[in-house]
C-alpha cells in the first residue's frame, strides 16, 4: 500500500520512506518505541502513524450482526439429499473447511462428487448458483457455477459421474425436468490431478483463485488431503510436514473466505492403539489422518463409516453407513444413516428396507419376483 | 516533584541534544524563548519551537493535576481498589457450576483464556458469553454489549440465533415483577443480535490493527463489556519466519488486552488451540502459542475430554484454586451436566458497594 494513500502529515510520511518501511502492514508489527527509535519521531506522532496504518489495515469496522442476516451469510450447499440436508443443518457452510473422513470404499468420493452436481443448481434448489451474480460484468457470458476437484490419488472416476449425471433426475425429484436436462454438468468441473505438493500449491495458488474470482465455480474438492501428506514424508519430518500443511490449510481457508465458497477435504482414517487420546470422546477403533495441526485447521469434521447390514429401495441393494458430525459450530454430535444407490448417496428414510445379513435380501428380491406385490415390509424384517 | 526531560515524550534524538545541552527537567525549559533554546541546545528553530509547546502543554497539565509526573496515573489505595474490585461484576454463564469455579462468572476487567482440542466447545462457550452479557440488570446480568472477532470463521448465526433464544426463553421462565417484564421487552434475539459487534480479521495484521482501534470504538460505545477473540491462536500459527517476532508482537496484543480490560472496565475472552510438545519421549498436549504467552491472560480455562465427558479445568487463577467441573453443550447452549428444563434457581439481584463493605466490616 502507498504511503501517500494515508492521511497523515507529510513529515511523518518524510521520515518513514527514509527508514525505508516496506509496508503499511510494517508499520503495526513493529512497536511504537522500536518505531520511535527507528524514524527518530515522537511518540504522539508514531501514535498517528499506527492508527492511520489500522484503519487502512482494516477491512471494515465492527458491525452488528444482525446485519448479517441480510448478507450471504447464510449460504449453504445441500447435499442432494433432505435427510442429510437435515443433519447438516442445510449443507455444506459456505465460508471455513468441512473435512469429510473415513475408510476407504465407504463413499467419500461419491458424496463429493455429488456435492459438485448440486452445486450446479440454482440457489432455491440448494446450488450456489444464482443469476444475479451471473450478470455480472466480471463474467463474459452466461454460465452456470461448477466446481474444481482435485485428484490427489486415482484418476477421476468420469464413469461413476456420467452415472450420477444421469441418475439426477431420480436423486432430485424437487427439480422440474427441463432445469437438469439443460445443464451439461460435466462441461462445469474442472478436474485437476495434483501428483505432489508443488504441482498442489501451483493449481491452488494460480488456477483456483482465477477459476473463483470469474465466478465460474463455487466448490472446492480436494480429494484427498491425506495421500499427499502423508507419502511425501518420513516420520522424522513432522516439523517440515505440519508446516506444510498449516500453509496450505491457510491458502484453502483463505480462499474459502475471500470468495465465500465451500471447501471440502476427504481425508483418511488411521487405526487408534491407545485409548488415552484425549482429543476427542472414545468413540471407534479409528481416528481421522493427519493430526491435531490439521485438526485445528477444520470447521466441520464429518465422519462416515460402514455399519452392518444393507439397505434395498426397489431393486437395488447397498451397504449401510453412516455419516456422522464429528464436530462443528452449528450442528449437534448426530448421524444418519445412509446409503450408496446408482443415482447417489442417500440417507435412508422410512420406506427403505433393512436387513441385517446379505442372506435376507436374498430371499426378498426372490419373493419380489414370485409374488405380484411386494410383500415384505420393514416391520416383517426387522 | 519535577519531570525529566527524558521521560517527556520528544522524539529521542531531540531528547538526548537537550540532555547534553545540559537541561534536565522540563520546568528548566519553560521560562526560554525558542531563539535561546535552539541556540543552546543546538536544535532547529522549528524542533525549539516544538520542544516549547510540548513541555508547557505536559506542564501546564501537571500543575493543575498537583504536580504530579506524568498526568494520567493517580495513586489508589488499596481499599479503594478493593471497592472498585466489588463493583465490577462477573459475566455469569448459564452454567452454575462453571461460574462456582471462576468465583461468579467471567470476571470484568480481566482477560480469560480459553483453550481446548478441536470440537470440545470453546466456539459454543464464546457464543454463549457474548449472549449473556446483554442478560439485562435486574435479572443479575451485566446488561452490556459485546464486540467479537472471529478469525476463523465459524461465527454461524444460525447457532447464535439458537443461543441467543434460548437465553430468552430461559430469563422469560424467571419474570417476577414489573420491572423484570419491562426489560424483558428490550431483551429478545433481534436486540441481541444488534448488540453483538462482529469483526471478521483473515490475518495478524487485520487482528493487530483491530486491537489498535478498538480503544476509540470503545470510549464511542461505552455500553461494551466483553471482548471475545476466537481464536487468537489460528493466525498467529500461520508460518512465520522469524519466532521472536511472533513473541513480541503477542506481548504487544496480550499489554494493549490487559489495558483496554482495565482502562475501559471490560471483560476478555480468548480461545487458544493445542499443540503437542514432545518432551523426553513422550508427547504431551499444551496450548499453543508458547510458554511466553501463557503469562498474558489473567486467568485460563482448559476444556477437555475424559472419556465421553466434556471437562472444564479452571488451571491459572489469581483468586481461586483449580477446580475441574463437567459441562455439557446442548442445542440450548453452554450448560451444566444434569440441568432439566425447571428454571434454575434465580440469580441474585445486584448488590451495592455499601452493604457488601458493611458486611466484611460484621464478619472480621
Amino acid at each position: 500500500m502507498d504511503w501517500d494513500q494515508l492521511e497523515l502529515n507529510p513529515r511523518i510520511i518524510a521520515s518513514v520512506r527514509r527508514v525505508k518501511l516496506k509496508s503499511v502492514r510494517e508499520a503495526l508489527c513493529v512497536s511504537g518505541p522500536d518505531l520511535q527509535r527507528l524514524t527518530g519521531l515522537s511518540r504522539s506522532d508514531v501514535q498517528q502513524l499506527q492508527t492511520a496504518a489500522a484503519t487502512a489495515c482494516r477491512r471494515h469496522p465492527p458491525t452488528p450482526a444482525v446485519l448479517l442476516q441480510r448478507g450471504e451469510c447464510g449460504l449453504r450447499l445441500s447435499v442432494g439429499c433432505p435427510v442429510l440436508d437435515e443433519l447438516l443443518r442445510g449443507g455444506l457452510p459456505a465460508g471455513g473447511i468441512t473435512e469429510l473422513c473415513g475408510e476407504s470404499g465407504v463413499g467419500k468420493t461419491q458424496l463429493a462428487l455429488q456435492l459438485c452436481l448440486s452445486v450446479q443448481y440454482p440457489a432455491q434448489h440448494g446450488g450456489l448458483d444464482s443469476a444475479a451474480v451471473r450478470l455480472l460484468p466480471v463474467c463474459n457470458s452466461v454460465c452456470p457455477v461448477g466446481a474444481v476437484y482435485i485428484c490427489t490419488e486415482d484418476s477421476f472416476p468420469i464413469r461413476r459421474l456420467q452415472q450420477l449425471i444421469l441418475g439426477q433426475s431420480s436423486l432430485r425429484p424437487d427439480i422440474p425436468r427441463d432445469l437438469i436436462s439443460r445443464r451439461g454438468f460435466s462441461d462445469h468441473i474442472y478436474v485437476e490431478h495434483a501428483a505432489d505438493l508443488d504441482a498442489l500449491q501451483v493449481c491452488l495458488s494460480r488456477r483456483v483463485p482465477l477459476l473463483l474470482a470469474r465466478r465460474h465455480v463455487r466448490l472446492l474438492v480436494v480429494d484427498s488431503v491425506a495421500a499427499l501428506f502423508r507419502s511425501e514424508f518420513q516420520a522424522s519430518d513432522w516439523l517440515e510436514r505440519s508446516k506444510q500443511l498449516i500453509s496450505f490449510s491457510h491458502t484453502l481457508h483463505t480462499l474459502s473466505l475471500e470468495f465465500n465458497t465451500p471447501v471440502l477435504c476427504i481425508n483418511q482414517v488411521t487405526d487408534v492403539f491407545s485409548s488415552d487420546d484425549s482429543l476427542g470422546p472414545v468413540s471407534g477403533i479409528v481416528s481421522p489422518a493427519l493430526g491435531l495441526a490439521w485438526a485445528n485447521q477444520v470447521m466441520v469434521r464429518l465422519m462416515m463409516r460402514r455399519l452392518q447390514g444393507t439397505v434395498a429401495r426397489g431393486d437395488q441393494s447397498s451397504a449401510r453407513r453412516r455419516l456422522e458430525v464429528a464436530f462443528a459450530p452449528h450442528l449437534a454430535r448426530d448421524g444418519r444413516d445412509a446409503a450408496v444407490w446408482r443415482e447417489g448417496v442417500l440417507g435412508v428414510d422410512s420406506s427403505d428396507r433393512c436387513y441385517n445379513t446379505q442372506a435376507d435380501v436374498i430371499t426378498a428380491t426372490q419373493m419380489c419376483y414370485n409374488t405380484d406385490r411386494c410383500v415384505i415390509t420393514q416391520t416383517d424384517v426387522l | 516533584m519535577q519531570r525529566s526531560v527524558s521521560s517527556s515524550s520528544l522524539s529521542p534524538s531531540v531528547k538526548m541534544k537537550l540532555v547534553n545541552a545540559g537541561f534536565q527537567f522540563t520546568a528548566d525549559l519553560l521560562h526560554l524563548k525558542p531563539l535561546q533554546l535552539s541556540k543552546e541546545a543546538s536544535l532547529t528553530q522549528q524542533e525549539a519551537l516544538e520542544v516549547l509547546q510540548a513541555v508547557r502543554r505536559e506542564g501546564g497539565g501537571g500543575d493543575e493535576a498537583g504536580g504530579g509526573g506524568g498526568g494520567e496515573s493517580s495513586s489508589l489505595t488499596a481499599l479503594e481498589l478493593l471497592q472498585k474490585e466489588e463493583e465490577m461484576k462477573s459475566i455469569v454463564t448459564f452454567s452454575s457450576q462453571l461460574d462456582a469455579a471462576l468465583g461468579g462468572g467471567f470476571p470484568v476487567g480481566k482477560t480469560t483464556e480459553i483453550c481446548g482440542a478441536p470440537g470440545v466447545g470453546k466456539t459454543q462457550l464464546c457464543l454463549q458469553l457474548a449472549v449473556d452479557v446483554q442478560v439485562p440488570q435486574c435479572f443479575g446480568g451485566v446488561g452490556g454489549q459485546v464486540v467479537y472477532i472471529d478469525t476463523e470463521g465459524s461465527f454461524l448465526l444460525q447457532r447464535v440465533v439458537d443461543i441467543a433464544a434460548a437465553a430468552v426463553r430461559h430469563c422469560s421462565l424467571l419474570v417476577e415483577d414489573d420491572e423484570q417484564r419491562v426489560a424483558m421487552e428490550t431483551f429478545t434475539v433481534e436486540t441481541i443480535l444488534s448488540n453483538m459487534f462482529l469483526v471478521r480479521c483473515h490475518d495478524y495484521v487485520e487482528l493487530l490493527a483491530e486491537v489498535h482501534l478498538l480503544p476509540d470504538f470503545l470510549s464511542e460505545h461505552p455500553r461494551v463489556r466483553l471482548l471475545v477473540i476466537d481464536s487468537v491462536a489460528f493466525p498467529f500459527r500461520q508460518h512465520f519466519d522469524d519466532l521472536s517476532q511472533r513473541t513480541r508482537l503477542l506481548n504487544g496484543l496480550a499489554q494493549q488486552l490487559i489495558s483496554m480490560a482495565t482502562g475501559h472496565g471490560i471483560a476478555v475472552a480468548m480461545t487458544n488451540q493445542m499443540t503437542t510438545r514432545l518432551s523426553g519421549g513422550q508427547s504431551q498436549l499444551v496450548p499453543a502459542l508458547g510458554e511466553s504467552w501463557g503469562h498474558a491472560p489473567t486467568i485460563r480455562l482448559l476444556l477437555h475430554w475424559a472419556g465421553s465427558r466434556r471437562m472444564a479445568a479452571v488451571f491459572k487463577s489469581p483468586d481461586h484454586k483449580g477446580a475441574t467441573v463437567q459441562y455439557q453443550i446442548t442445542s440450548e447452549g453452554f450448560r451444566d451436566v444434569g440441568q432439566s428444563e425447571q428454571p434454575p434457581s434465580k440469580r441474585p439481584r445486584t448488590q451495592t458497594v455499601a452493604s457488601v463493605a458493611s458486611q466484611r466490616d460484621t464478619s472480621c
